[in-house]
C-alpha cells in the first residue's frame, strides 16, 4: 500500500541555507469526498461534495492564498481545495489565515473539501530540479484537477481557477472536460449576477496591484523575526501582550496588558504604556504584540484629562501623573485583524485626476483602528457611506495600513446603516436562517399540526394532568421558556416545586445546523429596536415555547421539599411532558396574590362557581410559592452573603422606576419569586453536572471584584462621608446600604452604579480548568452556578441541557447518547460564548446610544426644553467632571475648561458662561477661578445640563454635555412631563420617525424598495415589547452580567 | 511572514496525515540486510525511513580490557554508539563520546542484557557496536533493530527479537515511529523496545511531559508498533537464512 519516495527541500532555517531530506510516502487510495466516486472511496468522515453540481472547482494555489475570501461565499459550491494550495496558504500567510480555512473545510455549510493531492499516488508530482515553486505548485493543482476528472471517470467537468496567465494557456487545451480560466472569467461565466462577488475580486485584485507598486521609503521600524521574538520573550527581554489602543487618545496612548509574565516585576502588572504611533510601530488594537521597555527616563503617565474624542495633543501636564512602564512595539506575534466599517471622506473641492485619485484613505469607525488606505474606483459614489474593509498588510514603508472594501453598507447617518455597522462592528453575524436550517425544523402549520410523539411519550414522565404548571412572564412574551409548578405531597407533610424549562435540544440535535447556527449565535441579540433570535422562529415562538393550553416537551428539575422546614428532601431531573395551564404576566400574577379582582383569560369559558374553584386553587399555588421564594432566598441570605446580589436588583428596580413613566408598573415581589425559583433551578442543575462530570462541566463563575477597582466608590462615598467597606460581599452590601442620604436618593444609586462597575463580568467555564475554590459566584453567592432556565435564546443553556441528559443517562447506566464534550472543547466553546455575549451586551449599549442621538438630533438644544436635564457629578477629572443625567440614563464629561482654555464661571443667578479663568483639581471638588470669582463644584452636586448631539461624520455620533446652572434643574421636580418619557420613549420616537422617513423615501422613490425589505426581514419585532423594556434595563445596570442574569430570568 | 517555525508545522492534519503522508499508526519503510561485512562475527544495515544505521557484533570472546569485569555467570555485553559526521544536516564535530552518545550506548546495552541470554558465555565478553549513518529520527530504535540482526547474524542466542519504535503523541492521537520533523516538532516522545512474542518490555524510555491518563493508550500503539517491525525483521532474517543455505548447499 505504501510506497515510498524521497524529497529534496532547500530549507533556510535561522538564516543558513540548509538542505532537508524528507521521505514522502504516496498511495493510491485517498479519499475524494465527493458523492459521484465509483471507486469506493473512503468518504465517511467528512464532508462529501454533492453529485448534483455542474461542475467542481479547483482552485490554484495563488487564487486560495490571494482571494480566499471570494472562496468563502456560500453560493460557490463544489470547491476542491489541495493540500499544495493549504499549505501554501500555511506558509505564505501564516497561521491566522490558515486556521481561517481550516474553520471554512470544516463547516458544514461550505460545500468545499480537501483533497490530499501530494499523496496520492498518481496526483503526486515531484518537483523539477531547477524549476520555480510557483510553477511546480500550478502543476501540482493542475494534476489534482485531472485526477479528479479522471477519478469520476469524467461525470464532472473540473474547473481550475487560476490567476496566472501562463497557465491558461499552457493547461487549458491539455485535457478535454478539465478547463483552466481565470477568476475573472470564471466568476463571469458561472456566476453572472453573484454581483457581491465581482466587486470584492476587483477590490482585493486592486489591492494586490498597489502593494506590488509601493514605495520604499521607510515609515516604521522593521519587526523583528519570529525567532528573535520568541527568544526575547523566553528571556523576559520583551513583553508578550494584547495590545489596547485607548478610547479616547487613540492616537497617543495605548497599553499593554502582560500576560503571564508579568507577576515577577511589579511594575509591569499594571501593564505598559505604548506611547504614540511610532512606538506602536503598525500594531493595530488587539494584536498580540512584543514590547521592548524604554529607558526609565523616557517612561510617562497616563493622561487623566478629559478630551475630545479627537484626541487633541495634551502637554505640559506631566506633573501630577505617575510615570509608568512605558515601552515600544518591536514586533507582532499574532495579528488580529477582523472586518472594519469605514466611511469614505467627502472630498473637499474638486480634485484633479490623478493616478493617486483612486487611493482613498477612510477612516474606521471605530477609533482606535489607524486610518486605512484603500483603493477603489467608485470613491465619488462612494462618499459619505458606510463601508465594510479588511486589511491587507501594513509594510514598514507606509503610513497606514493597505486594505480592500467588502461591502457597502449603506450612506452614513441612516438608521439602517448605523445598526448594520453596529452589528459588525462586533463581530455579529447574522444572516437570515437558510432554507437547509428551515428544512430541519419540525412542522406546525394548521394544515398539519404538530403533535407529540408516542415514543416521547413514553420516555417521558407525563406532568400533563397529575400538575398544575403555569408561567409568568411579561405582558406578550412569544418565548416562554420556564413555568413552574407546586404542589403538596403525602397529605401536606410534602411539597414539590417544579421548575419545567423548554427542552429545546429535543428538537436541535448537535452538530445539526441549527445547531452550529445557534452555537455561531450563541445568544439572541437585542437591540434597542429590534432583536435577533438565535433559534428560528418556529422553535423559539412556538415548538419550543412552553404556551399555555399546549402540550410541550420540556427538561424539569422537581425538589420535594418539607412542608414546615422547607428542606430538600430529594430532587429529581428529567425529561417530562407538560401542558401548562396560565400563562400569567407579571402583574396578573400579583394582583391574584394581593387578592386583588383579576381576569384570568384561560378561565372566561367556565362557570363562576368552577372559576372560583379553579382561581382559588391557582392563587394557593402561587402562594405556596411566593412562601418557597421567601425561605430560599432567606436561606441563602443567611448561608452566605448574599446580600450584594439584592442590591443590584434594588438599584434596577431603582432604574424601573424611572421607566415606570411609561408603563405604570411597580417592582413586584412576584418578580423575584420567579427568579428565585430560577436561581435554584440552576444552582441544582450546575450540582448535579458538576457531580456527574467534575472535569467537563459548563458553570458560570463570577470571580470576587479586584479590590483596586473600588477605590472610586470608596472616595467618593468618603466625600459625603459613609465608609464602603469592600473586605467581602456582604460587608459591601451591607455598607451601601446604609450609605444612604436622606436628602438625595440618587447618591445611594450612583454609589450602587459604582460598585457595579467594579465587578468583573461572570463567565461561562468548563470545570476541568479552574480548581473547585474558583467556582464560587460572588454575586450570588453560590458555590456552584450555571444557565439553565433560558436555552431558548442562550447557547449556554443547551450545552448545560445536553450535559444534564448524559447525566441522566449515566445514573440510569446507560452510555450518553453521545460523548459529551471534553474540557477541551467545553472550554472554547465557553470562550466562545462568553466573547459573544461580551460582543451581544456592547452592541446592545451601542443601539442605546445610537437612539440617543438619533433622539436629540432633530431638536435644537437653544430653544427645545426636553434638551435641559438635571445630571449628577459622579466623577471630578482635571479639566471637567463625569456627570449622570438621570432622566435620559445618560453618562458623560462636561468641561470645566474648554479648548480654548476659557473656563466655567457662575453668574449671580447661577447661570454658568465661558471666560478666561483657571481650574483646579481637588480630591471631591473642582473649582474655576474667574475674573467673576471662584465657584465650586462637588461631588454628587446635581448641575443642570443641556444636551446636544455632536455629530461626527465618520463615528458614531455622541452626546455632548454642557453645564448652564450649577443647580438643579428646575423641571426636575415638576411631575413627569409626558412628552420626555425616558428611554422606552425615546427609541419608539426615534423608531417611528426612521419608519416615517422610508415611507416617504419608498413613495418617492420606488427603486428603492431594499430598505424596508430589510427592516423586514431583520426586525422580527419593530415596536418595543416590554422585553426590549427590560432589556434597556439590563443595559442600564452597567452591562453587569449577573443583574442582567437576573433581569433576563425575570423576562424569560 | 511566519514561516519555519518548527512548532507551527501541523504534525497531523485534519484528514489524518502527517507531514510525510503516512497515517498516525502506520510505520516507515523498513529495509535491512545481515552479513554485510565478513569480518566481523556479524553485522547488519537496516534502514528506517532515512535513518541508517550500521551494526557489528564482535563475540562471544574473552575479556578484554581489565579482570575485574569479569562476570562468572554471565557473559558481558559492551555497547557502543557513534553518529558518523555525516550523517546530519550540518556536519557533526565530535562523532562519539558525547553524553548523547554514551546515555545511548547505555540504553542499547540495557536492552540487549536483557534479551541476549548472557547465561551461556560465563566469563566472556559480546561487543555490539551501532553507527548511524544518516539520521531521521528515531535513532535509538533503529539502532536496537539493526543491533538485534547483527546479534541473530552472530548467531548468538537471544530470547526473542527485540524490536524497537518510537511513538510519539499529537492530538489526542499515538504516531508511530516517528521522524526527525516529528520529533523536532515539540512531541512529546516514548521509545519502547520489545520482546514481542511474549510481550516483554526490554527497555522503556521517555523523558517529555504527558498527561498519566494517555500513557496507556501510547504504551499500547507502541507495542503495536514493535510487533510490525517484528515482523519485518522476522522476515529479513527468513530471507537471509535462505540466501545463505543456497550459498552453503544445504
Amino acid at each position: 500500500m505504501i510506497k515510498t519516495e524521497k524529497v529534496l527541500h532547500l530549507k533556510s532555517c535561522r538564516g543558513r541555507k540548509v538542505r532537508v531530506v524528507r521521505e514522502h510516502y504516496v498511495r493510491e487510495r485517498v479519499p475524494c469526498f465527493s458523492a459521484l466516486c465509483q471507486a469506493d472511496c473512503d468518504n465517511h468522515d467528512g464532508k462529501v461534495l454533492p453529485g448534483d453540481l455542474t461542475h467542481y472547482v479547483v482552485p490554484d494555489v495563488g487564487v486560495v492564498v490571494d482571494y480566499l475570501e471570494i472562496l468563502e461565499f456560500r453560493e460557490l459550491q463544489g470547491i476542491v481545495f489541495t493540500q499544495t494550495a493549504c499549505q501554501a496558504v500555511q506558509h505564505s500567510k501564516g497561521r491566522r489565515q490558515y486556521n481561517r480555512l481550516r474553520t471554512l473545510l470544516k463547516d458544514p455549510r461550505h460545500d468545499c473539501v480537501l483533497f490530499a493531492n501530494e499523496f496520492q499516488e498518481y496526483s503526486y508530482c515531484p518537483r523539477e530540479k531547477g524549476e520555480r515553486q510557483e510553477k511546480w505548485q500550478t502543476r501540482c493543482v493542475y494534476s489534482a484537477a485531472v485526477w479528479y476528472y479522471n477519478h469520476l471517470a469524467g461525470m464532472r467537468d473540473v474547473v481550475m481557477i487560476t490567476e496566472d496567465q501562463e497557465a491558461v494557456a499552457q493547461y487549458s487545451s491539455l485535457h478535454s472536460g478539465v478547463y483552466v480560466i481565470s477568476i475573472k472569467d470564471f466568476l463571469e461565466n458561472f456566476w453572472p449576477e453573484l454581483q457581491a462577488a465581482h466587486e470584492l475580486y476587483s477590490s482585493i485584485s486592486q489591492a494586490l496591484q498597489e502593494k506590488e507598486s509601493e514605495a520604499t521609503e521607510r515609515e516604521y521600524a522593521e519587526h523583528l523575526p519570529a525567532e528573535v521574538l520568541e527568544a526575547g520573550i523566553k528571556s523576559g527581554r520583551y513583553i508578550q501582550g494584547t495590545l489596547n489602543i485607548s478610547k479616547h487618545r487613540a492616537h497617543s496612548e495605548a497599553s499593554i496588558a502582560a500576560e503571564g509574565l508579568s507577576n515577577k516585576n511589579s511594575d509591569l502588572s499594571c501593564g505598559v504604556l505604548v506611547c504614540s504611533a511610532k512606538n506602536r510601530n503598525r500594531a493595530v488594537h488587539g494584536d498580540v504584540v512584543a514590547v521592548e521597555l524604554l529607558p526609565k527616563s523616557e517612561w510617562r503617565g497616563k493622561d487623566t484629562a478629559l478630551t475630545e474624542r479627537q484626541g487633541e495633543e495634551k502637554s505640559g501636564e506631566d506633573g501630577d501623573r505617575k510615570p509608568m512602564p512605558t515601552g515600544r512595539v518591536v514586533g507582532i506575534l499574532q495579528r488580529n485583524w477582523r472586518d472594519y466599517v469605514v466611511t469614505f471622506p467627502p472630498r473637499e473641492g474638486p480634485q484633479p485626476q490623478s493616478r493617486n485619485s483612486q487611493r482613498i484613505l477612510v477612516v474606521p469607525w471605530d477609533h482606535r483602528i489607524p486610518k486605512i488606505r484603500i483603493s477603489t474606483q467608485q470613491a465619488d459614489a462612494l462618499q459619505d457611506h458606510r463601508v465594510v474593509v479588511r486589511i491587507d498588510s501594513w509594510e514598514s514603508t507606509s503610513l497606514y495600513p493597505n486594505g480592500h472594501s467588502v461591502r457597502v453598507l449603506g450612506r452614513a447617518g441612516e438608521l439602517e446603516t448605523e445598526v448594520q455597522t453596529i452589528l459588525i462592528e462586533n463581530c455579529i453575524h447574522v444572516p437570515p436562517f437558510s432554507d437547509a436550517q428551515l428544512r430541519e425544523m419540525p412542522v406546525n402549520s394548521p394544515e398539519r399540526p404538530w403533535a407529540v410523539d408516542a415514543a416521547e411519550v413514553a420516555e417521558r414522565r407525563d406532568l400533563r394532568r397529575s400538575h398544575l404548571v403555569f408561567s409568568i412572564d411579561p405582558r406578550g412574551c412569544e418565548d416562554v421558556d420556564d413555568t413552574l409548578s407546586v404542589r403538596s405531597l403525602a397529605g401536606g407533610k410534602l411539597l414539590e416545586l417544579g421548575v419545567h424549562i423548554a427542552d429545546v435540544t429535543h428538537f436541535v440535535p448537535e452538530g445539526s445546523l441549527t445547531d452550529l447556527e445557534a452555537r455561531t449565535r450563541s445568544t439572541t441579540y437585542y437591540l434597542a429596536d429590534r432583536r435577533y433570535d438565535m433559534l428560528p422562529a418556529v422553535l423559539s415562538a412556538d415548538l419550543c415555547s412552553l404556551l399555555g393550553g399546549v402540550d410541550r416537551y420540556a427538561m424539569s428539575v422537581m425538589w420535594e421539599l418539607d412542608a414546615q422546614t422547607l428542606a430538600v428532601d430529594k430532587v429529581w431531573y428529567g425529561r417530562t411532558l407538560i401542558r401548562s395551564s396560565y400563562q400569567l404576566h407579571y402583574e396578573l400574577a400579583q394582583a391574584l396574590l394581593n387578592g386583588e379582582p383579576a381576569e384570568v383569560p384561560e378561565l372566561d369559558g367556565l362557570g363562576s362557581e368552577e372559576r372560583d374553584a379553579e382561581l382559588a386553587r391557582l392563587t394557593r399555588s402561587l402562594e405556596t410559592l411566593t412562601r418557597v421564594a421567601r425561605h430560599l432566598r432567606a436561606q441563602r441570605d443567611r448561608g452566605g452573603a448574599l446580600e450584594l446580589e439584592g442590591v443590584e436588583v434594588r438599584a434596577q428596580l431603582d432604574e424601573e422606576r424611572n421607566i415606570t413613566a411609561l408603563v405604570p408598573r411597580q417592582p413586584l415581589e412576584v418578580h423575584e419569586t420567579v427568579a428565585e425559583c430560577m436561581i435554584y433551578a440552576n444552582h441544582w442543575v450546575a450540582r448535579k453536572i458538576q457531580e456527574a462530570f467534575p472535569h467537563q462541566a459548563l458553570l458560570r463563575r463570577h470571580p470576587p471584584p479586584r479590590q483596586q477597582f473600588f477605590s472610586q466608590l470608596v472616595d467618593s462615598a468618603a466625600a459625603r462621608g459613609f465608609a464602603i467597606d469592600t473586605g467581602s460581599n456582604k460587608a459591601l452590601a451591607d455598607s451601601l446600604d446604609q450609605a444612604v442620604d436622606p436628602q438625595d436618593p440618587l447618591v445611594n444609586r450612583l454609589l450602587r452604579i459604582m460598585a457595579t462597575t467594579a465587578m468583573s463580568q461572570a463567565v461561562y467555564f468548563s470545570t476541568g480548568l479552574q480548581s473547585q475554590d474558583q467556582f464560587y459566584h460572588y454575586g450570588l453567592a453560590l458555590d456552584r452556578y450555571t444557565h439553565f432556565t433560558s436555552p431558548i435564546r442562550r447557547y449556554a443553556d443547551i450545552v448545560v441541557h445536553r450535559l444534564l441528559a448524559a447525566a441522566l443517562d449515566v445514573d440510569r447506566g446507560l452510555d450518553p447518547r453521545r460523548a459529551v464534550a471534553g474540557n477541551k472543547e467545553l472550554e472554547e466553546a465557553a470562550h466562545h460564548i462568553n466573547n459573544k455575549n461580551r460582543a451581544a451586551q456592547q452592541a446592545q449599549k451601542l443601539s442605546t446610544e445610537l437612539f440617543q442621538c438619533l433622539y436629540f438630533k432633530d431638536r435644537d438644544p437653544q430653544s427645545d426644553r426636553r434638551c435641559v436635564a438635571d445630571a449628577v457629578i459622579y466623577s471630578i477629572r482635571d479639566n471637567g467632571v463625569l456627570v449622570f443625567v438621570p432622566e435620559y440614563g445618560v453618562k458623560g464629561p462636561v468641561y470645566m475648561r474648554s479648548r480654548e482654555g476659557e473656563v466655567v464661571a457662575v453668574g449671580q443667578d447661577g447661570c454658568c458662561e465661558w471666560q478666561s479663568g483657571s481650574v483646579r483639581r481637588h480630591s471631591d471638588h473642582i473649582s474655576t477661578t474667574s475674573s467673576c470669582g471662584t465657584s465650586t463644584f462637588r461631588l454628587f452636586d446635581h448641575i443642570t445640563v443641556r444636551i446636544s448631539v455632536r455629530s461626527l461624520h465618520c463615528h458614531a455620533d455622541a452626546l455632548n454635555l454642557e453645564v448652564i446652572r450649577n443647580e438643579p434643574h428646575r423641571g426636575a421636580a415638576e411631575p413627569q412631563r409626558p412628552s420626555s418619557q425616558g428611554r422606552s420613549g425615546l427609541v419608539q420616537e426615534v423608531v417611528r420617525l426612521a419608519e416615517e422617513a422610508t415611507q416617504q423615501a419608498q413613495e418617492k422613490a420606488a427603486r428603492r424598495p431594499k430598505l424596508s425589505r430589510e427592516e423586514r426581514e431583520f426586525s422580527q419585532s419593530k415596536t418595543p415589547n416590554l422585553y426590549s423594556l427590560l432589556e434597556e434595563v439590563r443595559e442600564l445596570a452597567l452591562l453587569d452580567p449577573e443583574a442582567a442574569s437576573r433581569v433576563a430570568a425575570m423576562t424569560a | 511572514m511566519v514561516c519555519g517555525n518548527m512548532a507551527g508545522l501541523e504534525l497531523l492534519s485534519d484528514q489524518g496525515y502527517r507531514l510525510d503522508g503516512r497515517k498516525a499508526s502506520e510505520l516507515r519503510k523498513v529495509q535491512a540486510r545481515m552479513g554485510v561485512f565478513a569480518q566481523a562475527d556479524g553485522s547488519a544495515y537496516l534502514e528506517q525511513g532515512n535513518t541508517k544505521a550500521l551494526a557489528v557484533v564482535y563475540g562471544p570472546h574473552e575479556i578484554r580490557g581489565s579482570r575485574s569485569w569479569i562476570r562468572h555467570d554471565r557473559a558481558v555485553i559492551n555497547c557502543q554508539y557513534s553518529m558518523a559526521t555525516f550523517s546530519t544536516a550540518e556536519r557533526k564535530r565530535r562523532p562519539h563520546g558525547d553524553r548523547k552518545s554514551t546515555e545511548m550506548s547505555l540504553h542499547l546495552k540495557q536492552t540487549f542484557e536483557a534479551a541476549v541470554m548472557t547465561q551461556l558465555y560465563p566469563r566472556s565478553q559480546i561487543d555490539i557496536y551501532v553507527k548511524i549513518l544518516q539520521s531521521d529520527g528515531g535513532n535509538y530504535s533503529v539502532c536496537v533493530n539493526a543491533a538485534t540482526l547483527a546479534v541473530i547474524d552472530a548467531g548468538i542466542p537471544m530470547r526473542d527479537y527485540v524490536c524497537a519504535c518510537s511513538v510519539g503523541f499529537v492530538d489526542e492521537t499515538p504516531l508511530a515511529d516517528l521522524c526527525y520533523a516529528e520529533e523536532s516538532g515539540g512531541v512529546s516522545s516514548l521509545a519502547l523496545a520489545l520482546l514481542p512474542r511474549g510481550g516483554q518490555i526490554a527497555l522503556l524510555q521517555m523523558d517529555a511531559r504527558l498527561h498519566q491518563d494517555h500513557l496507556d493508550a501510547l504504551i499500547e500503539a507502541a507495542m503495536t508498533a514493535c510487533k510490525g517491525v517484528g515482523k519485518v525483521l522476522d522476515e529479513v532474517v527468513r530471507l537471509h537464512l535462505k540466501e545463505v543455505s543456497v550459498l552453503t548447499g544445504e
